[in-house]
């Protein structure tokens, strides 16, 4: 290979000089590889088929030079990339490599080939993201992320060996050459079941959400032993790929090749496949994407859903809306949406919320939401008429998060839901919480993946009353809880001598904070106390109940710590769950009433889970 | 607040002629610390405390053994504390923790007439004070520094009731010369929100926190 990838990793190496691209160009264009393009947008969407662009003169030497600086920062030369970018594998090679300059993009255009026979196509697209500033205009933009798509690829024959090599030939180069984003887009039909085993997703959740509902709509057709539940908790096309796989049901091929899951005129050859990949052999062509995180050491899911704004409190309440919408607002500005994998949480099965709460305290806040009462049980409790169902979602956002992470589609989570949930009880609404999501998600977490040991340290400012009560006799799950002393703070539970009960004593581990205790206090307890505990009690998965409130600029209560803290206990939860929990964290929003600093302390919260360097953003310092 | 209705009535009672070692095992076994000791008819003879148990052990291990002349075992009867404080059901809690308190007892006996009916701790007692003050129930104390003057914790009380706060208890305390110290106990997680609506009223509140000698 020309292209010596090594030179481009060096830090410093800098850019090549612009007399060698412009010499490049010029090759290329005296070779007939290298034109201007628009793209055809009409064509690509019909897929595969023809040339998705109008090919037509190069433009000026300057506006390619300026592109090329854009997109590949003078990192390497035109017939380097060219070469790079077509290596033989599994007997396949590239004919007729083109590269095209678009408006802002640089196309790279080949046919695919076994010796002299074309047997496919493949066209790539690198450009640098412009992200808008502003959440509502288009304009002004800054400068983003660079990212390459495949914007097509097709094959004659079938052959998913061939492009999941290719794939993995290319993130290399990509990441070598500082693409941040890697992005495979192609109009999925035949191969879609093989896409999606390889991680590919659907290009907008919409469509997922129609491809989870048609799922639905088979099992119900075919009777099927399945719940509604599990359908509803699939996030991802590659879940639906291995779902149930010791489920096989019968579908039926027609000459071409395609499947449909009843016997038609066509459709006559029968086999039994399990039943996701049944179903998505059977389903119409979907866009398929996938996203190669290269900027980020960790995949970290991040789930959110405008359902969670939906529990409005009466105005001035301190648990309003805006904590998300200014935590969301962030992570666009941060450009770190992209990095995220996005989760959407579900309304969980009331059997799942009955092993937390009692049936008649649901029934209850959803008559008293129903209703229209201001509050319920207590005047802290404010709801409005989305309450219900609000607090519902969080609790399955919870669980869409441990979906993600058990079924191995990211890392980690972070679950951006309100309401919180720590003070709920069995029975109990109070402390702005109804449903007790890290508990409910605790259980959920034993029931559906039969894990033992669950670790959950909660560091919200107050004391985790509600997680506290409802595990207090469960030797499985150790309890641990960091918050200012109960003297001073509400709810004036969480005293060292509540060490849990019966089978449960001594997995409850309360640890108290003087009033003004900052992050060298936080830090030192943490180190003392929650690392020897996790290593003592060696965790299938860790929980964290992440409030924000103990940041000094809080001020519904008394600590007065910083993002520093937050970014010292994540690294170090990370670094045991790595140890003993191959890095399972599921991590849950729970307090943090300023938004300037539940926003910064989140965003590093985040990076951290991410394995970014951690540092606070931007915003952090005052 | 009268003793009957806080004092233990099912109790643990031994005979005079019990031995120490069967003493030893009921305090053991039940997690207390004094026996009544009674006689047919639940008549109050006297009682007998661990710390009694622990002396006539010591004692008789300096001397020999825990047996009399006769090699029989030592009784009950023979160490218990004769001459006893005891309160009656129509006494008060003060009462107790007064007697309590001056005469460095952990516990008191209640009868009526010479029939035991019950028995008054210290932990009875702390017990007592925890649920009064609502210590163990969910909420966080403020502090408010009043003048003496009952208006003005009248005027307080207004406040509260304007910032629909729920009250858990009150502690309306002497603080310096013309002052009161009131200490009231609120079960809401937004204290803070509740300080601020009390200082725009003029309110002196202090936080807790600024008492706290921290290391």
């Amino acid at each position: 290979m020309a292209f010596d990838t090594t030179r481009a990793m060096v830090g410093g190496a800098g850019p090549l000089p612009e007399r060698d691209i412009i010499e490049g160009f010029d090759r290329l264009i005296a070779a007939n590889r290298l034109f201007g393009a628009d793209l055809n947008s009409s064509v690509i969407k019909k897929s595969g088929k023809g040339t998705p662009f109008l090919v037509r003169r190069h433009p000026s030497i300057h506006r390619m030079l300026a592109l090329w600086r854009d997109v590949f920062a003078n990192r390497v030369l035109p017939q380097e990339i060219l070469d790079a970018l077509a290596p033989e594998v599994l007997g396949l090679a590239h004919g007729d490599g083109l590269l095209l300059f678009g408006k802002d993009r640089v196309l790279y255009d080949c046919r695919i080939v076994r010796g002299n026979e074309g047997v496919g196509h493949l066209t790539l697209c690198f450009y640098r993201e412009r992200e808008p500033v502003f959440r509502f205009l288009p304009f002004p933009r800054r400068p983003g992320h660079r990212i390459v798509y495949i914007e097509g690829i097709s094959l004659s024959a079938q052959s998913t060996g061939y492009a999941s090599s290719l794939f993995r030939h290319y993130e290399r180069l990509f990441h070598d050459l500082g693409f941040h984003r890697f992005r495979l887009k192609a109009s999925l039909s035949v191969g879609k079941y093989y896409w999606a085993k390889e991680g590919f997703d659907c290009e907008d959740r919409k469509q997922f959400g129609e491809m989870r509902e048609n799922l639905l709509a088979l099992v119900r057709r075919l009777g099927l032993p399945v719940e509604e539940q599990e359908v509803r908790r699939l996030n991802h096309a590659s879940m639906v790929a291995t779902f149930r796989r010791e489920l096989p049901i019968p579908v039926y091929r027609n000459a071409d090749g395609y499947y449909a899951t009843a016997r038609d005129a066509s459709h006559t050859e029968e086999f039994r496949f399990p039943l996701g990949k049944a179903f998505l052999l059977c389903s119409d062509p979907w866009d398929g994407c996938k996203v190669i995180y290269t900027d980020t050491p960790r995949r970290t899911g991040l789930v959110w859903s405008e359902g969670f704004l939906d529990h409005e409190a009466r105005p001035g309440h301190p648990e309003s809306p805006k904590r998300l919408e200014a935590l969301l607002a962030a992570i666009r500005e941060e450009g770190m949406r992209e990095s995220l994998i996005f989760l959407e949480p579900y309304i969980p099965a009331m059997e799942s919320l009955h092993a937390v709460h009692d049936p008649a305290y649901l029934e209850a806040f959803r008559e008293a939401a129903a209703r229209g009462d201001r509050h319920f049980a207590v005047r802290d409790c404010a709801i409005s008429e989305g309450s219900y169902e609000a607090a519902l979602l969080a609790a399955g956002g919870v669980m869409a998060g441990i979906d993600a992470v058990l079924s191995g589609s990211s890392d980690n989570a972070f679950c951006a839901v309100r309401p919180p949930g720590h003070h709920a009880g069995r029975s109990s609404a109070m402390g702005f919480c109804f449903v007790n999501n890290v508990a409910a998600g605790a259980r959920y977490a034993r029931s559906a993946y039969g894990l033992g040991r669950i670790y959950v340290l909660d560091w919200d400012v107050h004391h985790g009353n509600g997680t506290q009560a409802l595990f207090d006799e469960d030797p499985l799950t150790f309890f641990c809880s960091l918050h200012e002393h109960p003297s001073f703070c509400y709810p004036g539970t969480g005293r060292r001598l509540e060490k849990g009960t019966g089978a449960g004593r001594g997995f409850t581990l309360n640890i108290p904070l003087a009033p003004h205790a900052g992050d060298r206090e936080m830090i030192e307890a943490f180190e003392r106390e929650v690392v020897p505990s996790i290593e003592a009690f060696r965790p299938e998965l860790i929980l964290l109940s992440a409030g924000f409130d103990a940041h000094r600029d809080d001020p519904i209560a008394g600590l007065e710590c910083t993002e520093d803290a937050y970014i010292h206990m994540t690294r170090r939860v990370l670094e045991l769950a790595d140890r003993h929990c191959e890095g399972r964290v599921v991590s849950v929003l729970e307090g943090g009433y300023r938004t300037e600093s539940l926003v910064s302390s989140a965003i590093a919260h985040i990076k951290t889970l991410q394995g970014r360097g951690g540092s606070p953003c931007s915003s952090a310092r005052g | 607040m009268f003793v009957g209705p806080r004092m233990k009535r099912d109790l643990v009672t031994v005979t005079p002629g019990a031995t120490l070692e069967a003493a030893a095992r009921l305090l053991t076994a039940h997690r207390i610390h004094h026996l009544p000791v009674v006689e047919e008819g639940n008549r109050l003879v006297g009682i007998v405390s661990d710390t009694d148990l622990r002396k006539a052990t010591l004692d008789g291990m300096s001397g020999g053994a825990d047996r009399g002349d006769s090699g029989r075992p030592v009784t009950v009867g023979e160490i218990m504390t004769r001459e006893l404080m005891t309160l009656s059901p129509g006494d008060t809690l003060d009462d107790a923790m007064l007697v309590l308190s001056r005469h460095r007892i952990g516990a008191l006996p209640v009868v009526d007439g010479d029939r035991l009916v019950g028995i008054v701790t210290k932990a009875d007692i702390l017990s007592a004070l925890l649920s009064t003050l609502d210590i163990e129930g969910l909420g966080v104390r403020i502090e408010v520094v009043l003048p003496r003057d009952v208006k003005e914790v009248a005027r307080l009380f207004g406040a509260l009731g304007d910032a629909h706060v729920e009250v858990r208890s009150l502690v309306l305390a002497l603080h310096g010369d013309d002052g009161y110290a009131a200490f009231i106990r609120v079960a809401t997680i937004d204290v803070a929100s509740v300080r601020d609506r009390l200082r725009e009223k003029g309110f002196a509140v202090g936080e807790l926190s600024d008492f706290y000698e921290g290391g």
